[in-house]
């Protein structure tokens, strides 16, 4: 039943992700009850979600990035291609 | 002081999420994003030769991105001849959504609540810059993304133990450079 600080550092991730049990949850709500470090991590983890939540990253799509390596390649061959022109 | 280089093979995994959220803040809309983009991934092959090394190749290509954006402004402004205002009138079709509308209204941030936040994203993105990038791409997957945990540890070939081990050191490594760069 006892949580070592590390196993709590996964759960602590896994919450912040919704991905924790009930059962998970409670092991770790008392492993932070008595270990102020994890406590600590725990708060500022939290606080890590609120600023990447805040800042509403966007991402490109897997297929927009592909399109970008291609074009990119196109155009180096045709750059490489007149550089052995000249 | 030691140079810098281009590594145009590496620059869509590198920077393409960093140059997409610094553009489509300013010009919103997506396509237009990418568009932007590309251009400014070939304006930057083209002039290879004249980057010296001083600046990162991210800063190099932030510059040449600034341009295109400049020159987007600029092309879409002379096409329609003059700036256009937009605004949101209520409009008939959806009568009664009004007051809804209206209460919705006072929670839309502020412009420059926007703009902080955007920093913020791009200060997040640049601190992702240091994790290695295995660390950062699954990181990214998960966070941004919301991909299934499985799915990534598929795609990775790692244990969920190993997946929240490398999530848990890549949330520390960002924590700490966040305190150092952004507070």
């Amino acid at each position: 039943m006892k949580l070592s600080c590390s196993e709590a550092a996964e759960l602590c991730e896994k919450a912040e992700y919704k991905e924790v049990s009930l059962r998970e949850k409670i092991k770790l709500k008392l492993h932070l009850y008595f270990c102020r470090m994890c406590k600590n991590y725990y708060q500022d983890n939290k606080k890590l979600s609120g600023l990447l939540k805040k800042a509403d990253l966007k991402a490109c799509s897997h297929q927009e990035k592909e399109n970008f390596k291609e074009k990119i390649k196109q155009e180096n061959s045709q750059v490489s291609n007149q550089q052995k022109k000249h | 002081m030691e140079k810098n280089h281009l590594n145009p093979e590496k620059w869509v995994d590198r920077y393409a999420d960093y140059l997409f959220n610094y553009t489509i803040v300013r010009v919103n809309d997506r396509e237009v994003a990418n568009d932007i983009i590309s251009e400014t991934f070939l304006a930057g092959l083209n002039s290879m030769k004249n980057f010296k090394g001083e600046a990162s190749e991210r800063t190099w290509l932030i510059s040449i991105l600034k341009r295109k954006i400049i020159d987007y402004y600029r092309r879409n402004n002379s096409s329609k001849g003059q700036a256009e205002v937009k605004m949101n009138f209520p409009n008939s079709d959806n009568e009664g959504d009004w007051l809804e509308e209206k209460v919705a209204d006072l929670s839309v941030m502020t412009a420059e609540d926007q703009m902080e936040n955007r920093e913020l994203g791009l200060a997040i993105l640049e601190c992702l810059d240091q994790l290695n990038e295995k660390q950062a791409t699954i990181f990214k997957m998960k966070t941004i993304d919301g991909i299934d945990t499985e799915a990534i540890c598929n795609e990775f070939n790692i244990s969920p133990s190993n997946f929240w081990v490398i999530i848990h050191r890549a949330r520390i490594a960002l924590a700490k450079c966040l305190e150092k760069n952004w507070f």
